[in-house]
């Protein structure tokens, strides 16, 4: 039973510190702007060239356009594609997006771990020659499982290899970056190794059944050890900078692309206005931040 | 490839880290030898009381060495104070999310390298990298959070925390434009220049070392004259009478500057500068405006004739001071509008950086001044011969009003509709480079700073400017102008020119777009310009 508790015990934490993690940056004081354009909420023409509502004379007589598809579909090439990256630094572009298009593969890989499961626990037996759907969670759980341990652990080995042997990197890189890279890579090394014994990853199938139904895993050799190193990535995640996913959602949405216009009247001068009367008048040192004149 | 690391920032000794040496290489006419004035070393006896210990150069002339044994440890008690105050809710909130973010998230990917004008113009010096000035920040508070143990060396933070270290920091600080290039380029949308803008804003408020020109000669003299110039109410007044009578002189029509107008719909600022150094620019914007009939004024009282916010780049709270006393001033003149004139920084501060420092009558809508000038070109009330400006024109795109506010297309219809050959430069808009005297550099005169302001700072955008007139740089018979929508820009380009000899050898010109446009103007027999034939 001890693995069963460990694994959630790590998933709660990895969400439990995430989300405090969010909630640290969600509850700072109000930010002064600092958008930076290109802003993709811009409507039209202006989002390609990057200008704003700032373009009209009296633009404050004018409807205010926030082009929700910009923003979500800036987001997603972010996301999905790591556009900006791609479009600075190719080459570091391409050993980082393996590792993380091996990641968000291993993401799909445990929905259909969980779908699989599920399946089975329903009384239908997963495997290639049985119902559409059943043969589909066996083939896309092997293929994504594969593939995204793959690419996780190649990106993983060569961004360590780069950044330890680049003369710019290398100078930069802390020993907690090369443990996080070294950390991803042997969960997914492990995670291939598993995989090596058992194609199909029915043990892991049959873990994650062990989950659902609060039963004790089975689990020996390399597969315990994948769960837990697995299980202590979660944990960790979140007390470092691979938690970047929290940090990018408010450095976009929160500094760069965030140009909301402070109108007499409006919600946001009413938030403003509580931002400024709930200032500490805890100060800084230098005589000329205690006067109001000079 | 120099072999510098930020752990090298506390090196003890007193000798800099780097010597310039080589930098990037200029374009024809300047690939030539002796074409540019060397570089002047640091004096010796600047090194006693300054820090020269990181390239020789001493932007900050009031971040001087301590003196005693006691205040080498006052000093360093005071940063290490500051820095816990950066990452504090009570005393950063306004930057605490932007500046967390870049210090917390980086991934040292040195991607915002080569975006940045300093570190390529420099000759890739390890120094002027942005992630090297971030890094040594991370890892100094690392030492001292940590202070040793295990976890500070996994974090990097295995640092020595001494005045060196200190001390370089607090010049490294002005050795970024803070142009925000580098975070366009960033993959996880970090800004290093925050952080270079957050260690200014300790030295100045904890510590209160900001280079004089920007604080006593800058904010201060603002908020106590009225104008970062020293230019009180007086002689502001008197400036304005001189000007109406030398526009009269000139042109042979009256225009009257309309001082202190209540009710009007528009409360004009213009970097004050301007009147003195550059005056054919608001009395471009008088004629532009009286004959398109606008309903106008500009203020006389406290800061309200003056635009220059210097506060944004190194001290909040002297920028909110100025943001305040300027809508006061349009508020007890009741406009209904404030609009910017041809100032980069001052259309930052005003529109977006002091947005949400104001509620109810002291939230007046600001707007810059580009659109109204695309609209009087394009409505018809005022006509325009562009073939008055037909010669080479550049468009320089001011930081502040490109990058960080999104204005980028008016200038760039006006000077397509005046302009024949109107040519951009490589690159531009949004993804400009600054003119190099960004964040402050254009107005700081310590020491050897100008110097390196020209060689390194402005040298992207001399290459650009270069590149851009290729054509016709070698015929000093043709002018060719650069129209630099910004008095701090302006400022840039008059020195630069001034400096590498780009007028007086090959008659390059600079100025802004409402002087193009008055050129432009057939109610007038002779050009504005007093450079061309009349």
């Amino acid at each position: 039973m001890f693995l069963t508790v460990y694994m959630y015990i790590t998933i709660m934490a990895f969400v439990v510190f995430s989300l405090r993690k969010a909630r640290q940056y969600a509850r700072n004081p109000l930010a002064g702007r600092w958008e930076l354009y290109p802003v993709p909420g811009e409507s039209g023409p202006r989002r390609r060239y990057g200008g704003s509502y700032y373009e009209d004379a009296g633009w404050w007589t004018k409807p205010r356009q926030v082009s929700r598809v910009g923003q979500y579909s800036e987001m997603l090439k972010e996301m999905l594609f790591m556009k900006n990256l791609f479009l600075n630094r190719g080459k570091f572009w391409l050993l980082s997006y393996a590792m993380h298009l091996g990641i968000y593969l291993l993401g799909l890989f445990t929905l259909f771990l969980i779908a699989g499961a599920a399946t089975e626990m329903l009384g239908f037996q997963l495997d290639t020659g049985s119902h559409f759907w059943a043969a589909f969670v066996y083939f896309t759980t092997a293929v994504t499982g594969f593939t995204g341990a793959l690419l996780t652990a190649l990106g993983g080995a060569l961004l360590l290899a780069y950044r330890a042997t680049d003369r710019v990197l290398r100078k930069y890189t802390t020993s907690g970056e090369y443990f996080n890279l070294t950390f991803i890579l042997a969960v997914a090394a492990s995670g291939l190794a598993v995989w090596g014994t058992d194609l199909g990853f029915n043990h892991i199938r049959q873990a994650v059944k062990a989950m659902l139904s609060l039963a004790p895993i089975q689990a020996d050799g390399i597969l315990m050890v994948h769960l837990l190193l697995f299980g202590a990535l979660l944990m960790y995640i979140p007390w470092t900078k691979m938690s970047h996913y929290i940090g990018k959602y408010f450095a976009y949405h929160r500094v760069l692309w965030d140009n909301e216009p402070n109108l007499r009247g409006s919600a946001l001068e009413r938030i403003v206005e509580k931002n400024l009367a709930d200032r500490s008048s805890a100060g800084w040192s230098s005589p000329h931040t205690k006067t109001n004149k000079d | 490839m120099d072999r510098l690391k930020p752990r090298d920032m506390s090196r003890p000794s007193t000798e800099q880290l780097i010597n310039l040496g080589q930098l990037m290489p200029l374009p024809a006419p300047y690939d030539k030898p002796g074409m540019e004035p060397e570089l002047k070393p640091a004096k010796d006896s600047w090194r006693e009381t300054y820090c020269t210990s990181l390239d020789g150069i001493i932007g900050n002339d009031r971040l001087k060495r301590p003196r005693s044994k006691a205040e080498e440890e006052e000093f360093i008690k005071n940063f290490l104070n500051g820095l816990d105050k950066l990452f504090s809710r009570e005393t950063n909130g306004g930057f605490l999310t932007p500046f967390s973010l870049a210090f917390e998230y980086c991934a040292s990917c040195g991607v915002c390298s080569d975006s940045c004008h300093i570190f390529k113009a420099s000759g890739e010096k390890e120094v002027y990298r942005p992630l090297f000035r971030s890094d040594t920040l991370r890892k100094l508070y690392y030492s001292y959070k940590r202070r040793g143990n295990l976890l500070a060396r996994f974090t990097g933070g295995n640092m020595d925390i001494n005045v060196e270290a200190i001390m370089r920091l607090g010049e490294l600080a002005y050795r970024c434009n803070l142009c925000r290039r580098c975070a366009q380029s960033c993959p996880l949308g970090l800004d290093n220049s925050v952080i270079a803008r957050e260690i200014r804003a300790l030295f100045s408020m904890e510590m209160g070392m900001a280079p004089s020109m920007l604080h006593e000669r800058g904010t201060v003299l603002q908020l106590s004259t009225g104008s970062s110039t020293g230019m009180n109410k007086d002689a502001f007044l008197d400036n304005i009478e001189f000007i109406e009578e030398d526009i009269y002189e000139r042109l042979g029509k009256k225009y009257k500057f309309p001082i202190d107008k209540k009710g009007a719909d528009i409360l004009l600022i213009h970097n004050a500068g301007e009147f003195l150094s550059w005056p054919d620019n608001p009395t471009a914007f008088a004629i532009l405006f009286a004959e398109e009939g606008l309903d106008w004024t500009m203020s006389s009282e406290l800061a309200g004739y003056d635009g220059v916010n210097y506060g944004i780049w190194y001290d909040d709270v002297q920028g909110e001071k100025i943001a305040l006393a300027q809508r006061r001033a349009a508020r007890e003149l009741g406009v209904r509008r404030i609009v910017i004139g041809e100032c980069g920084h001052a259309h930052r501060a005003a529109v977006v950086t002091s947005d949400r420092l104001a509620v109810g009558a002291d939230n007046i809508p600001r707007e810059s001044s580009f659109p109204i000038l695309r609209d009087i070109v394009r409505g018809g009330r005022i006509r325009f011969d562009p073939l008055r400006n037909n010669f080479p024109v550049t468009l320089h795109d001011p930081c502040n009003i490109v990058r960080s506010m999104g204005v980028v297309m008016p200038q760039r219809q006006v000077l397509r509709e005046l302009c024949p050959q109107f040519r951009e430069m490589t690159p531009h808009g949004v993804e400009n480079y600054c003119c190099g005297g960004g964040g402050g550099f254009a107005v700081m005169r310590s020491m050897n700073f100008p110097d390196w302001e020209m060689k390194v700072a402005v040298r992207m955008k001399f290459k650009q400017v270069l590149e851009a007139f290729q054509d016709t740089i070698e015929d000093p018979t043709m002018p060719k102008y650069i129209c630099a929508p910004c008095s701090n820009c302006k400022g840039a380009f008059r020195d630069m020119l001034n400096y590498y000899q780009a007028t007086a050898r090959y008659n390059v010109r600079y100025g802004g777009i409402a002087e193009l446009m008055v050129n432009a103007m057939t109610m007038f027999d002779q050009p504005y310009f007093e450079w061309l034939p009349g």
